[in-house]
């Protein structure tokens, strides 16, 4: 469940209308860091509040979430955390669907 | 805070709507009553529910904002009531007409696809530990691990003191029966009466029951446990109130450290939440305890 401070970002950034993106996890498969519903806001200056897992995935949503900042539709990205082992299916880690809508626009 | 606020096709939108729903939402997840967070997040091309477009359901149905297209509107406001109860935060698909999809096959064999992120946002649940011994510790240590707020009671300051539950929310030491009179109990509020002895928690059970608390779980064997809910039902409390009471406490899992009692009792308390069968998920583990 996100924090209160996530929450607080969120309202302050929609109601100041201040540029901000939210990423949402929407969906989980798998083993992933965070589960659905874990929310990560970002500002126009790059600073981050919340976690939706961090890593890999939440670099790769990063550069989706400036594009939404830089006035990109609302979108769904789909980050695999699984690795990929020499002639086994992927078996660790897990997918997840993160919604990363603008804020404040 | 009505249905008419946005009529369901989207037209006259209210420009201070956004900044509404977030503050409702972060009302919500301090002080509740719960509500649900309805967000498109995909839909096909063309349809007139597009991503990012969202929609607040309360308790009592009313909706603030609305999605486009009627029979997806009436469709998501009916999930996400089902989901309050379930505390669930999931998405959901929907044919552009509004139909649910469950399951993987329909939702992959669906030619078109809306996709709802449905949140249910509350203050978080409450776990009120009655009795800050070992197992009162361990409970609340869990408790806190699973995202609960932690509140613990003793009556003895060694037992309820800051250093001795860092992971609590609140730390009360007082009168057993005076603190709990007076501590708030709510439908997301669990209660374990885990004290220093069945005195206490018939005592503390007398306080508590039927006070409308999700969860009510009482430790003891089975013996002690019937003597305490026989002393409650003579002195005139609700016996439908009292067979809703968990005791002895927690799920079958010859739980014997505090530690184990613990689990046994979140994922008891776990099960009361999400619901589901408290067996094993695999056949393998389903032999081994019916072999016990």
């Amino acid at each position: 469940m996100p924090s209160d401070e996530v929450y607080r970002a969120i309202e302050s950034a929609v109601t100041a209308g201040e540029p901000a993106v939210l990423a949402t996890v929407a969906q989980t498969f798998g083993s992933t860091p965070r589960k659905t519903g874990a929310k990560m806001v970002v500002r126009e200056d790059g600073s981050f509040i919340g976690t939706i897992g961090g890593g890999c995935g939440e670099a790769e949503v990063w550069q989706e979430a400036m594009e939404v900042l830089d006035g990109g539709a609302a979108r769904v990205v789909t980050v695999d955390l699984t690795e990929p082992t020499d002639g086994e299916d992927k078996i660790c880690g897990g997918v997840m669907r993160i919604f990363v809508e603008p804020l404040g626009r | 805070m009505t249905t008419s606020d946005v009529p369901p096709d989207g037209s006259a939108v209210d420009p201070a709507l956004p900044a509404r729903i977030a503050a409702a939402i972060l009302a919500a997840s301090r002080e509740g009553p719960p509500l649900v967070s309805c967000s498109v997040i995909a839909a096909p091309a063309g349809h007139p529910a597009q991503p990012g477009d969202k929609m607040l359901v309360f308790q009592d149905g009313e909706t603030l904002g609305a999605l486009a297209g009627a029979a997806l509107h009436d469709a998501v406001r009916h999930a996400a009531l089902a989901a309050i109860p379930r505390h669930a935060v999931e998405t959901a698909f929907f044919t552009p007409a509004g139909e649910g999809l469950t399951g993987r096959r329909a939702v992959a064999e669906a030619a078109e696809v809306v996709e709802v992120l449905m949140e249910v946002v509350e203050p978080a649940a409450t776990l009120l530990v009655v009795g800050g011994g070992h197992v009162g510790r361990a409970i609340g240590e869990i408790g806190a691990i699973l995202g609960m707020s932690v509140a613990v009671l003793d009556d003895r300051e060694d037992y309820a003191n800051r250093d001795r539950f860092p992971f609590a929310d609140q730390v009360i030491c007082g009168d057993f029966a005076r603190e709990l009179d007076r501590f708030p109990i709510t439908a997301n509020t669990f209660v374990v009466l885990v004290s220093r002895g069945h005195k206490v928690d018939e005592l503390g059970l007398a306080r508590v029951v039927g006070r409308g608390a999700a969860y009510v779980g009482m430790i003891g064997s089975k013996r002690r446990t019937r003597t305490v809910l026989e002393h409650l039902a003579a002195a005139g409390v609700d016996a439908a109130a009292l067979e809703r009471v968990f005791t002895p406490i927690g799920l079958d899992i010859r739980a014997e450290t505090p530690e184990e009692i613990a689990l046994a009792v979140l994922a008891e308390i776990t099960l009361v939440r999400r619901g589901g069968g408290g067996r094993p998920l695999s056949a393998h583990g389903q032999r081994l305890a019916s072999a016990l």
